[in-house]
């Protein structure tokens, strides 16, 4: 009884000693963090680690730590990629492939779950915690303990989604767990219970960091940046979070439900005793349509200041641009429908929901042509975060113009599930998300390093990743359109093997683009001294986010800035024209107020992580340990009243002037 | 390398001109129409996107730093004329999608029954099952597992559910319109095929291990061989008995089709009703035992 509570339904015979795929990624896993282990020990690192990272309130030090989540469930995540393309493309004809349905049909689920929950949304709040402060004028975000439990909290998701490889199994229902697949009957299993606490974990924090973005946007932008003066990215950003606040508590209670009805044996979403199946599919799809464009409206965002920076023009139509993304938002939440058009709705809730999904053409279109006269009459500097946006306009064109297509209900009853949404759902990830978030980690990159990254290696790095994904998934268009499903593990009709060994080629073009972007980071550390930034402007930029040093001192801003146009630096630039580089204004400094690191957000973390665990395997007993854990550390946080500390004008002087010091040789050089 | 790339480049050419199927070769009525809007969205939508994509290149390239253009105009950042055109012309193509787009989803809505003069309509009731597709011919009171025999030129209507195992979709793609099949609910499907021939059926929506084989065969024949095949299933093959029916809801892929000259009495509806009405929290097939949906 004891044992029972104790571990659950958790034995041995839960890690999977038969297949040997699993058990080499494991033990792969097992091996990389060993190693990671051993070095931190070898150069006595640890102290420094917990200091200066796990404890950590720094946005600049969280975003740094959200990259890294993501760049290395990334490589998780295309693994994933990498043996179904490879299987597709050997289970033709009377073969079976090397992938039996029930691990390729845990790998198509993983590798959804991964690339949206634990790579793109990584690196978007990632990139926002870079930028979003230093941006508006601010020293740090509204509620910097608060941001620091968000990352923790989508660490332990992303960790125990991992776990899920080794200590039993992830799910095999397809990314969104549709009932009644994903009910007890038909999954009794523990993946399915995976994927719920994964999401909800994660959810959490995701929910936690949008109302954190949000009080920091409207609460904490510099004197003088008026809704109508804040830089393009930080609006995306705004409202991306709005989307996040009200489209994220509907994923947590759906997924809620579902664990009711398969723990406690309810009846929500079950196909008897008066579930309702539809309910399940109509509820994750009001989340999960606003979360393609929580993800996208940032990478606009990074589009907009890339655009203007390497054009070396003001953005074209700010007004409009801001207006654009404020449609794409609102319309984001009434056409949810258009991912289960077939489900037989009405011909006028289908035809409603047709339409209002190609209305978001139009604004997406403005805001391409936008960019596009940014462009013109412009003096356009080719570096890779520019790249990057040219192969947006072209990628995303196609995209966009297949979700269009796909948007007309009678269209879509022929190609819904088959190849041909996958290519374009991926078109759109990839193509708008992926290398928006590219472009704007290369911009930011010295800002939080303090250099910048190695030209070559990235303009490698883009050949291979554009060229990877055009090879990877043209084809599968056109065998979406000759009836090929998605998540198929094996197929009959020879005919459809060319593409996927074509397809199979693309995948491994972009695996190559990954060695280049890993080598372009090795290669960039090792050269960090020629690659250093030393005016803190490295590409002749607009926003305020450049007017201080790189690495941005902890502190950001010696005297908080005060604006009265948009882009403000530049203006700033232009008028200080001859006079060298900005400088502050003045040499007096004062003490500054600063949020002190806590652990709190950690543990209440990696606390939760044991639970989600623990509720995985139905293990009570550490399950509540875990809960009241996180409760008790929470309400320990609580009654310390010692979270703030100054740091003195000395220090503050100093850092400064060295960088004003640094900058002046440069100059001279 | 560069040989096998030149011959996979080849194939794929050649593949494209001859092996096609889905929407790009309908044998339907409904396929033929949703294949001409398909290539109507696309045309309307190249009218914005092809531009967009040359003056993406072409700006980039032209206007680049080192080309030293005179024409700099580092502040300029608004045209209210340019502004309007281009919300108004992506505002115009899809008022006109969108006309387009009401009138096609209720021609073509799954629901409607095609009429054609002097022609009745051949009913048919189909039950997703684990992993093979039932279907029930009512009126001539046969049945068969993953073979289905359409005459030409005959509307047919497809009533759909679903019997112990998870919601799938029915879908033959050179006819056109597929549809989610779900337990305890009934969803229709009306198709008209316009010429003889052998088709493939498939299941689109992801249900299980068994998923990648749960196809079936479409033979489209003409009335009279439709009515000749009715009478050799009729003659030929055992009915559809309850304890047949039972080993069918087990998990299982049937790789040749199976024939029945008769059907239990009222099974479609039973089925429907059996999920509709169901209460408690056991499965309504739980009374088969353990089922191992993990195998295909």
């Amino acid at each position: 009884m004891l044992e029972h509570l104790f571990f659950g339904k958790l034995t041995l015979s839960a890690i999977p000693f038969q297949s040997g795929i699993i058990m080499g990624a494991g033990a792969f896993m097992v091996l990389v963090i060993l190693a990671t282990v051993v070095v931190i020990t070898l150069y006595g690192k640890w102290a420094y680690i917990w200091r200066e990272w796990l404890v950590s309130v720094d946005h600049k030090k969280i975003g740094l730590m959200y990259l890294i989540l993501s760049f290395v469930m990334l490589l998780r995540g295309f693994s994933d990629a990498i043996l179904m393309r490879s299987q597709q493309a050997l289970a033709a004809g009377s073969s079976l492939g090397y992938l039996p349905p029930e691990h390729y049909d845990q790998i198509f689920s993983a590798h959804g779950v991964i690339m949206i929950f634990f790579v793109a949304m990584p690196m978007m709040f990632g990139l926002l915690n870079l930028v979003v402060p230093l941006q508006i004028g601010a020293r740090d975000v509204a509620f910097p303990y608060l941001n620091s439990l968000s990352f923790w909290l989508t660490f332990s998701a992303a960790m125990l989604c991992m776990a899920s490889l080794v200590i039993g199994d992830f799910a095999q229902t397809g990314w969104l767990a549709y009932p009644p697949l994903s009910e007890m009957y038909y999954s009794p299993t523990v993946g399915v219970d995976y994927f719920i606490w994964s999401l909800q974990i994660s959810g959490v924090g995701t929910l936690l960091s949008g109302i954190n973005f949000i009080v920091t946007i409207i609460k904490m932008r510099c004197k003088g940046m008026t809704l109508m003066k804040m830089p393009i990215f930080v609006w995306s950003v705004l409202c991306s979070m709005i989307l996040i606040v009200l489209a994220f508590p509907v994923l947590t209670v759906t997924l809620a439900l579902l664990f009711l009805d398969r723990i406690f044996g309810m009846h929500f979403f079950t196909d008897f005793a008066g579930g309702n199946v539809m309910m399940y599919i109509n509820l994750i799809w009001a989340w999960g349509h606003p979360e393609v464009y929580i993800l996208i409206l940032p990478a606009f965002g990074v589009f907009s200041e890339v655009v203007a920076t390497f054009s070396q023009k003001t953005l074209f139509g700010y007004a409009t641009m801001v207006w654009a993304i404020i449609v794409i938002a609102f319309l984001s939440f009434i056409v949810w429908v258009h991912h289960f058009f077939t489900m037989g709705a009405s011909a006028n809730v289908n035809s409603f929901f047709g339409i209002a999904t190609m209305i978001i053409a139009v604004p997406t279109g403005v805001k391409i042509f936008n960019w596009l006269f940014t462009m013109y009459l412009g003096r356009i500097i080719l570096a890779t975060p520019m790249l990057w946006v040219i192969a947006f306009f072209t990628t995303f064109a196609i995209g966009g113009m297949t979700g269009v297509m796909m948007a007309v209900p009678p269209v879509d009853f022929q190609v819904h599930n088959s190849l041909f949404l996958v290519a374009h759902f991926h078109n759109v990830i990839i193509g708008g998300v992926l290398f928006g978030y590219f472009a704007g980690i290369v911009y930011w990159f010295p800002k939080a390093t303090g250099f910048k990254l190695d030209e070559r290696w990235g303009k490698w790095a883009f050949i291979f990743w554009v060229l990877g994904f055009y090879v990877a998934f043209m084809p599968l268009y056109v065998m979406g359109l000759n009836g090929f499903m998605r998540r198929v593990n094996h197929y009959t009709n020879v005919m459809f093997q060319p593409y996927l060994i074509v397809a199979a080629i693309g995948a491994s073009f972009i695996l190559i683009g990954i060695f280049l972007l890993i080598g372009q980071l090795i290669v960039s550390i090792k050269n960090r001294q020629q690659l250093r930034d030393c005016t803190g402007d490295p590409w002749n930029a607009r926003t305020l986010e450049w007017s201080v040093a790189s690495p941005a001192p902890v502190y950001n801003f010696a005297h908080l800035p005060v604006v009265d146009e948009r882009d403000a630096f530049w203006v700033h630039k232009e008028k200080t024209i001859g006079e060298g580089h900005v400088r502050p204004k003045n040499l007096h400094f004062q003490p500054i107020h600063m949020p002190k690191n806590t652990p709190a957000g950690f543990l209440i973390g990696i606390l939760a992580g044991i639970t989600g665990f623990a509720l995985v395997w139905q293990m009570w007993i550490p399950g509540v340990i875990g809960f009241f854990g996180m409760i008790v550390t929470a309400i320990a946080r609580t009654f310390d009243t010692d979270t703030n500390y100054y740091i003195d004008e000395k220090t503050v002087k100093e850092t400064e002037l060295a960088h004003l010091r640094e900058m002046i040789e440069c100059i001279g050089k | 390398m560069a040989r096998m790339l030149k011959i996979l480049v080849g194939c794929l050419f050649l593949i494209s001109l001859t092996g096609c199927s889905g929407i790009l070769d309908p044998k339907g009525i409904v396929a033929n129409e949703e294949r001409r809007l398909f290539f109507d969205t696309l045309a309307l939508m190249l009218i914005v996107v092809l531009p967009v994509i040359v003056m993406s290149l072409s700006f980039a390239f032209h206007y680049q730093a080192s080309h030293r253009i005179k024409d700099y105009k580092p502040n300029w950042s608004h045209n209210t004329f340019l502004e309007t055109l281009w919300w108004g012309i992506p505002c115009i193509i899809i008022v006109v999608l969108a006309i387009l787009t009401w009138k096609k989803t209720h021609d073509l809505d799954p629901f409607k029954r095609l009429i054609v003069p002097n022609q009745t309509t051949q009913t048919i009731q189909v039950i997703a099952l684990p992993w093979k597709w039932l279907f029930i011919y009512p009126q001539q009171n046969i049945a068969t597992i993953n073979y289905l025999v359409l005459a030409v030129d005959q509307p047919v209507e497809f009533s759909i559910t679903t019997d112990n195992v998870p919601m799938s979709a029915f879908f033959i793609p050179q006819l056109g319109s597929q549809i989610y099949t779900m337990a305890g609910m009934r969803t229709h499907l009306n198709l008209l095929p316009t010429s003889t021939g052998k088709l493939e059926g498939l299941n689109t929506q992801f249900n299980g291990a068994g998923f990648s084989d749960m196809h079936f065969v479409v033979d489209i024949v003409t009335p009279e061989q439709m009515q000749q095949w009715f009478a050799e299933v009729k003659e030929s093959s055992i009915p559809l008995t309850n304890d047949t029916y039972d080993k069918l809801l087990k998990p299982s892929l049937e790789k040749t089709p199976l024939f029945f000259s008769g059907v239990v009495p009222e099974l479609f509806n039973g089925v429907v009703t059996l999920y509709m009405n169901s209460f408690g929290t056991e499965h309504p097939r739980s009374n088969l035992g353990h089922l191992d949906y993990s195998i295909a």
